[in-house]
């Protein structure tokens, strides 16, 4: 309570500065460039985990290599990684107008559109920590973990492009993200690529802290002070992390799970029906976190991964990560979908649920299943897909199921169990 | 003439470096104990599946100390290659190089708590309790995964890539339940067991760096060796390996 006091009282004295400033500049001239800020969190999760320190100088490294690689808000750059088609992935062009301070040219062509449209909520660096994130629950997306929720890819996979496009075309329900269908096409691809731009970039970054914390005292990530053939070792190897991160957006583009249409005859009540045993039964076990309503109550004090980095079951350690600055959002517990309301925030068509079901959701709790025939090891349990289509119709029918009706199954499922 | 030689003897060690028949092989033993007055273990509020897990008398796995002889369990070790050679492989490794290793959820626990496995390895994830499980691995360089595995569930996963640390496991089902996934190029990892014993065997002669880790401090890095205050930057230190067994001896830590 008192930190939203605070931040209310500081809040404005900056609306102040910020009238302050703008009288200035239109005197002088803005000349405040937009910054890059660094993954402090990330940073100090290194630190802790392994108790040791990353020093002042190993973290301007970082910061540097970074810039040379993908350059800043105004002027971003296509980092070049041999034996990679990046321009598949990151297009220069669509970079330069997503990028940038919002203006247009003398043809009303638009420029710095992450900035018009992101920037407020998910930061200039794509950290989710923008000036209106704190207002927001959830919280804006920080894309800097290179994880994505809603995406037809499995497990790890990163989002592929027609992902990104669907999220910015629909919005998410039950968040502050909304659609963005009345944008022209080119502008849509533009922030597609930018918010790739910002991914990659952030990963790339985590992945050097992870490199860095390795390192000795007097090692450095790439020492422009050394021998030759140490710098461009030390280059290589940066280039390869790079590589790494790069590759599995190109990736992505062929791992969408293929689905099976399920059959359009099938008796949809009997479906309904063995869907509701599947969610109470002991092998897709959805009630242990929906809860015995599906009112998404049955596992409330876990957190997703983002948050998990704060280590906020640990006071000490969560003071420590609060303190980094404002930017550090205070951590909320990750809530299971409430299935009684229609809303999902992946989708509602019955291949959006079918996805999550099948896949999980990256960064949250929710697993994926172990599907027959499939990854399933033989003689084992699992779903099968037909399973997971009477999971959906299930689910798809339990916002017009009666809350009050006695759960017969359940009952006995449970009397079992005892 | 001599260029035929000189062929010759890169044949020739080309061939020790890639089948690594070294001439001789030593073990290494460390003994790491709690360095003051043993912790005694919290035990866990059990407040899912209370019926099936409570009886399990859980408790928290994060530092394991031995009441009777201050060993610590569950330190894990492995030869850092970073930097430098690989090491030859001792032919006895070959059995295993190819074996399944099984992470269980078992009594609403992983057993093991720390699972060693080799990129050559199958790791095997399994649910033998009664009740459902997820197991939800965060590793860095090869792609995480989480899978509900429902009681009876079985899958199997291949890690290629070598993690530079352990890489932790949970259950969001089970919040309590965490364990450790190492996964390594080379077959040199040990992992200590109740009485804090650690041995990598077969190890080929010679100095080798090797990484030291525990779950609550970290890179284990502050020791006590024979008496005297010690600094493992990193966790890492050289050791060299003498043919047959190189025992440290006690090694005092607390994280």
């Amino acid at each position: 309570m008192s930190r939203y006091l605070s931040n209310s009282v500081s809040s404005r004295s900056f609306v102040g500065c910020v009238v302050l400033v703008l009288l200035v500049s239109s005197f002088v001239g803005c000349t405040t460039k937009a910054k890059f800020s660094e993954n402090a969190v990330y940073i100090l999760k290194q630190e802790r985990d392994l108790n040791v320190e990353i020093s002042p100088q190993q973290r301007r490294d970082i910061a540097e290599v970074l810039a040379g690689m993908f350059g800043t808000p105004d002027k971003p750059n296509v980092p070049k990684l041999g034996g990679i088609d990046i321009a598949n992935v990151l297009d220069a062009t669509q970079l330069h107008v997503a990028s940038g301070p919002v203006s247009s040219d003398e043809r009303g062509r638009a420029r710095g559109l992450y900035r018009e449209h992101c920037a407020h909520c998910h930061g200039v660096t794509g950290d989710g920590a923008g000036p209106t994130a704190a207002f927001l629950n959830p919280y804006p997306r920080d894309y800097r973990m290179g994880v994505f929720k809603f995406k037809s890819t499995p497990k790890a996979g990163k989002p592929t492009h027609e992902d990104l496009r669907d999220i910015l075309a629909n919005g998410i329900p039950g968040t502050a993200m909304p659609s963005f269908k009345v944008l022209p096409n080119n502008e849509i691809e533009a922030l597609i690529s930018y918010v790739r731009y910002l991914s990659i970039r952030g990963e790339v970054e985590r992945e050097l802290a992870y490199l860095t914390a390795d390192l000795v005292e007097g090692e450095r990530l790439l020492d422009v002070t050394g021998s030759r053939e140490d710098r461009s070792e030390q280059a290589a190897s940066i280039r390869e992390t790079a590589a790494r991160v790069v590759q599995k957006w190109v990736d992505a583009e062929s791992q969408a799970t293929p689905i099976e249409a399920p059959d359009p005859e099938r008796d949809l009540v009997a479906s309904i029906k063995h869907g509701r045993e599947l969610f109470y039964g002991p092998i897709a076990n959805c009630v242990k976190c929906h809860g015995d309503s599906a009112l998404g109550d049955g596992q409330k004090t876990d957190y997703d991964d983002w948050t998990k980095e704060l280590e906020p079951i640990n006071e000490e350690a969560l003071e420590q990560f609060l303190g980094l600055g404002n930017f550090v959002l205070p951590p909320r517990n990750i809530h299971p979908r409430n299935l009684r309301q229609g809303v999902y925030r992946g989708g509602r068509r019955p291949i959006d649920l079918y996805r999550r079901i099948h896949n999980g959701i990256d960064g949250t709790p929710m697993p994926a299943t172990l599907v027959i025939g499939d990854d399933a090891a033989a003689g084992t349990k699992g779903l099968t897909k037909d399973d997971i289509w009477s999971l959906v119709d299930y689910v798809r029918n339990l916002p017009y199921e009666s809350i009050s009706l006695p759960p017969v199954i359940e009952q006995g499922y449970q009397r079992e169990r005892l | 003439m001599r260029i035929v030689f000189a062929l010759g003897l890169l044949v020739v060690s080309l061939l020790s470096g890639s089948f690594g028949y070294a001439a001789e092989w030593g073990d290494l033993k460390l003994t790491f104990v709690y360095d003051g007055t043993a912790p005694v273990a919290t035990s866990i509020s059990v407040n899912k599946d209370p019926q099936y897990c409570g009886p399990f008398g859980l408790v928290d796995e994060q530092l394991v100390v031995n009441k009777e002889n201050g060993g610590i369990a569950n330190v894990i070790a492995y030869i850092y290659t970073r930097t430098g050679p690989k090491p030859a492989v001792h032919p006895d490794y070959a059995a295993t190089a190819n074996a399944k290793v099984v992470l269980d959820n078992k009594k609403c626990r992983f057993e093991p708590h720390v699972a060693l496995l080799r990129t050559s390895q199958t790791l095997v994830l399994k649910n033998t309790d009664a009740v459902g499980h997820n197991t939800n691995y965060s590793t860095f360089s090869n792609p995480p995964q989480n899978i509900l595995i429902p009681s009876s569930g079985q899958v199997e996963k291949k890690l290629t890539l070598a993690e530079r640390l352990p890489a932790k496991v949970a259950c969001n089902i089970h919040p309590w339940m965490t364990a450790w996934l190492v996964v390594q190029d080379t077959p040199y990892a040990a992992v200590s067991n109740k009485n804090g014993e650690l041995v990598i065997k077969n190890l080929p002669v010679g100095k080798w760096t090797f990484q030291f880790w525990q779950e609550s401090g970290g890179y284990v890095a502050s020791v006590k060796q024979d008496g005297k205050a010690t600094e493992w930057k990193r966790g890492r230190v050289e050791i060299t390996i003498e043919p047959g067994m190189n025992d440290l001896g006690e090694i005092k830590y607390k994280p």
